[in-house]
């Protein structure tokens, strides 16, 4: 079976047995996390800058 | 004026540092309570029930462990009461301990606790390891139980003229620097009878926990990844 996704596998299910199954799962988590609301938060502070430039 | 950049403003990195900060302290607290309620101890009405807990209850010493390489998982798990057509434990098949395989729960605490205890008060952690805390300088107690050198055809039990792990391991506590054993012996820490049995107690419930297979590779023992 390929390596990237795995049958879940922990004695317990638990959101933190979920992200520790493999290197992707976490992967996606802390894109999911950190990156994402960067983008949103650089939009805003985008445009907070262009608004303050127009002035 | 020359058009200013996200990237060189400090309030953007001030605002993400301040998410992930955030986000992480929520993270961890929620780890920490869900570690807790992973960790926490079984009972004897568990193990009666065929519950499996990562840490079973005390009285998981009436019982047989074993630890079997399991397909799904990967590694080893331990393996309590013999195993059901799942690999798992089927908490049937039970073994005497000391005599006894109708060890109470509070009995059974009692012992561990004093294990615990002894195993404090001799600082067993300065040279070995329990559950990934301690030396390195003595083997590894985390799956001691489970080490054949110990069972029924061992040199360990054969050397100390015992008929059963526990007595084995209970006559080697008391007098570790009698036996040869290797060339870091053990010393003789003035453990008595009942410290022993204790000890012995409390390292049949250590091989009981669910480690994820940790220690890895224990070789030794039957069943494990390189095991005979």
């Amino acid at each position: 079976m390929n390596a990237m996704f795995e049958p879940f596998v922990d004695v317990v299910p638990s959101f933190f047995a979920t992200l520790s199954q493999g290197p992707m799962t976490l992967t996606i988590f802390l894109h999911t996390v950190i990156i994402l609301p960067m983008f949103w938060i650089y939009k805003q502070e985008k445009a907070r800058l262009e608004q303050e430039e127009g002035n | 004026m020359a058009k200013k950049s996200v990237w060189s403003d400090n309030r953007f990195w001030q605002r993400t540092a301040g998410w992930v900060t955030g986000f992480a302290s929520v993270l961890l607290i929620w780890l920490t309570f869900d570690t807790s309620a992973q960790i926490s101890m079984g009972t004897d009405t568990d193990l009666q029930n065929g519950v499996t807990k990562r840490v079973p209850g005390p009285t998981v010493i009436n019982y047989k462990i074993a630890y079997e390489f399991n397909k799904k998982r990967q590694h080893e798990i331990p393996v309590i009461g013999g195993m059901n057509s799942e690999g798992t434990s089927a908490f049937q098949e039970k073994e005497k301990f000391f005599g006894r395989d109708d060890w109470s729960e509070e009995e059974a605490e009692s012992l561990l606790h004093l294990g615990k205890l002894a195993s404090q008060t001799k600082n067993c952690m300065n040279c070995h390891t329990l559950l990934g805390n301690g030396g390195y300088y003595a083997p590894d107690l985390t799956k001691a139980w489970l080490d054949p050198a110990w069972g029924p055809e061992g040199s360990m039990q054969a050397m100390t003229s015992k008929e059963t792990k526990e007595e084995a391991m209970a006559e080697f506590l008391q007098n570790p620097s009698q036996y040869p054993t290797h060339a870091r012996m053990m010393p003789n820490l003035g453990i008595t009878a009942e410290e022993a049995k204790g000890l012995v107690a409390f390292l049949k419930h250590l091989s009981s926990i669910d480690t994820n297979g940790f220690p890895r590779n224990f070789g030794k023992i039957q069943g494990a990844v390189n095991g005979k």
